[in-house]
């Protein structure tokens, strides 16, 4: 057990002030958007109490947000799908190269820039042919003129494009994070592993998977948040657009409560947003834990 | 057959370099041409003539220096209070013997995950009461309570696997709590702190509807509102927002490459040798 | 109302207090006149002319300077300050989507800037409906600046009899095309009705052009080109009133029509390939480097147009006719963003007495740098003289020839419909819909808000 007996003032010195703050500017603002979730409020004007309208509409009535939801999930489970890669990208750094920091640093870059100029980028590669779009370009240049396609503006194909950008964008970013964890096993654990005839990858098996556990939970708490609140690059891409085909959580909240002028309304599907976050909080936390508890 | 893996290896790694590294290299040309070129579309094309006046535009009507000096400014507070406090917190949640301290964490995963935008509106009108709007105290204070729950999580990870002997000495040679912080838990935490310092850094430093909404005074503003101030009604400046993209970037950039040793050796490193 | 927001306050200021920073806001217990920023000493001078420093907030959607209203904006600024040295106006210069938003969240709190901007008509209603900005009545009383309007504009800013905005622009919808590429697919005379162009259309298409230039993106382009169809396919204006009016409903076979013909010239690949995923900005580049035949937008573009590299290839035309219905001389008007005042300010004198500064000299200004076209004020001199374009001039004369016309769709309908209609007609450009589903959907959205 934790070691250190203290006085419950300075127990107070310590947490008190971060919990606060917390407390003023993270939970009192969601508490009061689950009250203005229960009104109908232009954001401006008078508001009528309206009691769960806003969130039957919601549930049942509202043919943009179930789909955007599903797109919200489906957007963290590709986030999620590319951590293991980034794991043996990173074990691979490790192994076959020396200067293997710089490496992780040039890999970082995508993050540090603006996604503004980042969903320019990818625009050009999505671009239809006619634009010159690169991508399009490319197949056609190896015959394969009926692959291509609007990659942005074809509602079957829009949403995937907006999660290869974001998983592009993030590699390095979890690529740094599992680097540092495979750097940081002691060498010695794997020479002892060396004598008993397990190299390569059987050690990375037995070695190095079990004692990254605690760094997979960072990150994939990390990638979680990252989907959740995806809103800059599905704006700058395509806003939502076309006719809601790549609409998540964050921007049908966004695009309620500013566009549509039904702030209630947004105010409904933000505690939606934050229900949807503690649940999933717990659910990784109970499962990585245990998955913990079995390697340790 | 260990080549042809290494092989292999070095092909991945080095083609990751090129993807990875591209859109530095197309910011640059971005960044020198003109309209024109830019709303070609084109992914490799070079600028005709490289219009440097992008630059000296940018750097003119974007305001640059005094937004940089605003962004530093807010960034640099917001990631010292936001390590202090969260430090603090996971120390007191890891290392105290009391009940509520699994509540505590508690309450602050509840957080972790609840973006900005979500509280737009009600942080304006608190702001509003306290009368702080337009300041940077209205930025720095939601900067600092929206990262605190995310470096609490990565500092108790660490914190709670340092092992308890190294306390138990220190009471014993009569430390108090306080000293324990400082002078041992704080050395021995820098790993993990580096890699609360990058991930504050990376959602505060392009951060722009917050600012937009709670900053008013021009001599207040923050480098987003330099890439913005570009957009207009019917038309966009592409080239400057290119140059001005790279002179905010730059300084990220150089700072990272230049501690990127620190940084890739530091980040969550003790939490594997629990 | 001002219960409900005093539940709030009192949550929130209970947060204030645990902050532990000085509370000092007002409740909004009286209604709507909460003081705009809390503890600064309430002072209330008389007017501009006391020597009291005051500063005031201008919060525009000016920010690019290399524009001429960036420039215009500047100058008369600078002018004003230095006429009155205790005078400072602040810029809060955002860009247009950014200062909505924001706009929106202090009106929310009541905390307005001195002077903003909003859009006219529906768009601008909440905001007075909640008292939040002041009528600027006097203001246009002062120095005949009323009189400088063109007649009927400031109808889009007046409720109950009280103009509560003034504007900084006013446009038509035109069809600007490119000379030389109607040449290239033999195209001899400007269609003037709607089949002819849809000819037209299939003419620019089989040489590979691009006929008509979007930015589907931003998806009022789409809506402002439908709505001059629906313009006239109604035979003349007035049809979303109408429906507002309970005399007609979306079903209505002028907006099925509509949708139609609308739907024909997607069919007949008028638009650029992926235009969904094309910016406003982006989408009229490709008119202004030559890749796109036509342009239908609003005038506001004929600077930009006439300064790009194919300028002088450029002409305007009218929307033409469909079925033989409407009339060339209608169109669809854009009266502009507009500066409001704020009901609460501190310094309203000062604030009035700027804004009557500056809309009494922005004429001149604009005139001079070459920004004549599309403006809310009556402008005096000579276009030919002062070296206007051809392209210009003829889109100063279609101004006078004006004889009425619609405003755009998210002017007249409520914000919750009209998004509704911007996303149902984008839609369009992604897959063929049945129009009269689509009529359905606007129906339904608009029967939910009312």
């Amino acid at each position: 057990m934790n070691v250190l007996k203290v006085p419950g003032r300075t127990i107070a010195v310590f947490i008190l002030p971060a919990l606060l703050l917390y407390v003023c500017i993270v939970f009192i603002p969601i508490i009061v958007s689950f009250y203005t979730g229960t009104l109908e409020w232009d954001g401006i004007g008078d508001s009528k109490f309206v009691g769960l309208d806003n969130f039957k509409r919601m549930f049942f009535d509202d043919p943009v947000f179930w789909p955007s939801v599903k797109r919200t999930l489906l957007y963290a489970v590709a986030s999620m799908i590319e951590i293991p890669i980034c794991l043996f990208m990173a074990i691979l750094l490790n192994r076959y190269v020396r200067k293997a920091n710089k490496f992780v640093s040039i890999y970082f870059t995508p993050v540090i820039l603006s996604v503004v100029i980042l969903g320019q980028l990818w625009k050009t590669i999505y671009n239809p042919e006619s634009m010159g779009g690169m991508l399009n370009g490319v197949l056609v240049w190896f015959g394969l003129d009926s692959w291509t396609h609007n990659w942005l503006t074809e509602p079957k194909f829009a949403m995937y494009s907006i999660y290869i950008v974001s998983l592009w964008q993030y590699f390095g970013y979890h690529l740094l994070i599992q680097f540092t964890g495979v750097q940081n096993i002691p060498s010695e654990i794997y020479e002892a592993a060396q004598i008993d005839g397990a190299e390569g990858f059987k050690a990375d098996r037995y070695i190095t998977l079990p004692m990254i556990v605690p760094i997979f939970k960072i990150s994939i708490v990390l990638a979680f948040i990252g989907s959740l609140q995806a809103f800059d690059l599905v704006m700058v891409m395509t806003a939502g657009g076309p006719a809601h085909a790549t609409d998540v959580i964050s921007t049908h909240m966004y695009n309620s409560s500013f566009l549509s002028m039904q702030y209630g309304y947004g105010s409904a599907i933000a505690s939606f947003l934050v229900v949807l976050c503690l649940i999933f909080t717990v659910l990784i936390n109970f499962g990585l834990n245990k998955l913990e508890r079995k390697y340790s | 057959m260990v080549n042809l893996k290494k092989g292999l290896a070095y092909l991945l790694i080095g083609a990751l370099c090129v993807t990875q590294l591209y859109p530095l290299l197309w910011l640059l040309t971005y960044s020198l041409k003109t309209n024109e070129e830019i709303l070609d579309g084109s992914f490799f094309a070079l600028p005709k003539t490289p219009i440097w006046t992008n630059y000296s535009e940018a750097y003119k009507s974007g305001h640059y220096l005094q937004y940089l000096g605003n962004s530093v400014f807010v960034t640099t507070i917001t990631m010292v209070c936001v390590i202090i406090l969260s430090a603090m917190v996971a120390f007191a949640i890891t290392r105290f013997r009391f009940k509520y301290g699994n509540v505590v964490m508690l309450i602050f995963l509840l957080g972790m995950m609840i973006p900005m935008q979500a509280t737009l509106l009600p942080l304006m009108i608190i702001f509003k009461n306290v009368n702080i709007l337009d300041t940077h105290l209205s930025l720095i204070l939601p900067y600092i309570a929206f990262s605190t729950p995310i470096s609490v999580f990565i500092l108790s990870g660490f914190m709670r696997a340092i092992p308890k002997e190294i306390e138990e000495s220190a009471v014993i040679d009569g430390a108090s709590i306080y000293r324990i912080f400082r002078t041992i838990i704080i050395p021995i935490s820098i790993p993990p702190v580096m890699t609360v310092c990058i991930l504050t850094f990376i959602t505060i430093w392009n951060e722009y509807i917050l600012a937009a909404t709670f900053i008013s005074t021009e001599k207040l503003k923050t480098l987003p509102f330099g890439v913005y101030s570009f957009v207009s009604q019917y038309s966009v400046n592409y080239g400057n927002i290119g140059a001005f993209l790279v002179m905010g970037a730059a300084p990220v950039i150089l700072i990272y490459f230049f501690l990127s040793d620190k940084i890739t050796k530091g980040m969550v490193a003790g939490a594997v040798k629990g | 109302m001002a219960k409900k927001m005093k539940t709030v306050g009192m949550v929130l200021a209970a947060s204030a207090l645990t902050l532990s920073l000085a509370a000092c806001g007002s409740n909004n217990d009286s209604g709507n006149n909460a003081s705009p920023s809390g503890s600064a000493p309430a002072a209330s001078e008389g007017g501009a002319a006391g020597g009291e420093n005051v500063s005031i907030t201008f919060q525009n959607i000016y920010p690019d300077p290399t524009t001429p209203t960036a420039k215009a904006l500047k100058q008369l600024v600078q002018e004003y300050q230095d006429a009155h040295p205790n005078v400072k106006i602040e810029l809060d210069t955002l860009n247009t989507d950014n200062q909505k938003q924001k706009l929106k969240t202090q009106a929310a709190s009541k905390q307005i800037p001195d002077i903003t901007m909003v859009n006219p008509a529906a768009q601008m209603k909440p905001f007075v409906d909640a008292g939040l900005f002041a009528p600027l009545n006097d203001v246009l009383d002062k120095n005949g600046l009323k009189d400088t309007y063109q007649a009927g504009l400031l109808d889009n800013y007046s409720f109950d009899g009280n103009v509560y905005a003034l504007p900084d622009g006013n446009n038509i919808e035109v069809v600007f095309y490119n000379k030389e590429l109607f040449e290239q697919a033999g195209i001899s005379k400007i269609p003037t009705t709607f089949d002819e162009m849809l000819e037209d259309v299939k003419a620019l298409k089989a040489k590979g052009i691009t006929p008509i230039a979007i930015g589907e993106k931003d998806s009022w382009t789409g809506s402002f080109l439908f709505m001059n169809i629906l313009l006239r396919t109604n035979g003349g204006p007035g049809f979303l009133s109408d429906v507002v009016s309970g005399k007609k409903t979306f079903e209505d076979p002028a907006f099925i029509t509509a949708v139609d013909k609308f739907q024909d010239l997607v069919q007949a690949g008028a638009f650029p390939d992926g235009a969904t995923s094309i910016d406003a900005t982006a989408g009229s580049n490709l008119f202004k480097t030559g890749k796109a035949a036509m342009f239908i937008l609003g005038t506001w573009e004929t600077g930009a147009i006439d300064s790009s590299s194919v300028g002088s290839k450029v002409g305007a035309f009218q929307f033409p006719t469909v079925d033989g219905k409407g009339d060339l001389n209608e169109y669809m008007l854009a009266p502009g963003t507009a500066f409001a005042i704020s009901a609460n300010s501190k310094h309203i004198d000062v604030a009035k007495d700027f804004l009557n500064f500056y809309t009494l000299n922005l004429p001149k200004v604009q005139f001079e740098l070459k920004n004549a076209v599309g403006q809310p004020q009556k402008v005096e001199g000579d276009l030919k003289a002062a070296g206007y374009s051809d392209l210009s001039i003829d889109v100063m004369n279609m101004f006078q020839g004006v004889k009425g016309g619609d405003l755009a769709f998210d002017n007249t309908m409520v914000p919750a419909v009209a998004q509704v209609h911007l996303n149902s007609l984008q839609n369009l450009f992604v897959q063929k819909v049945e129009s009269s589903q689509v009529a359905k959907e606007h129906q339904a959205a608009y029967e939910a808000n009312k």
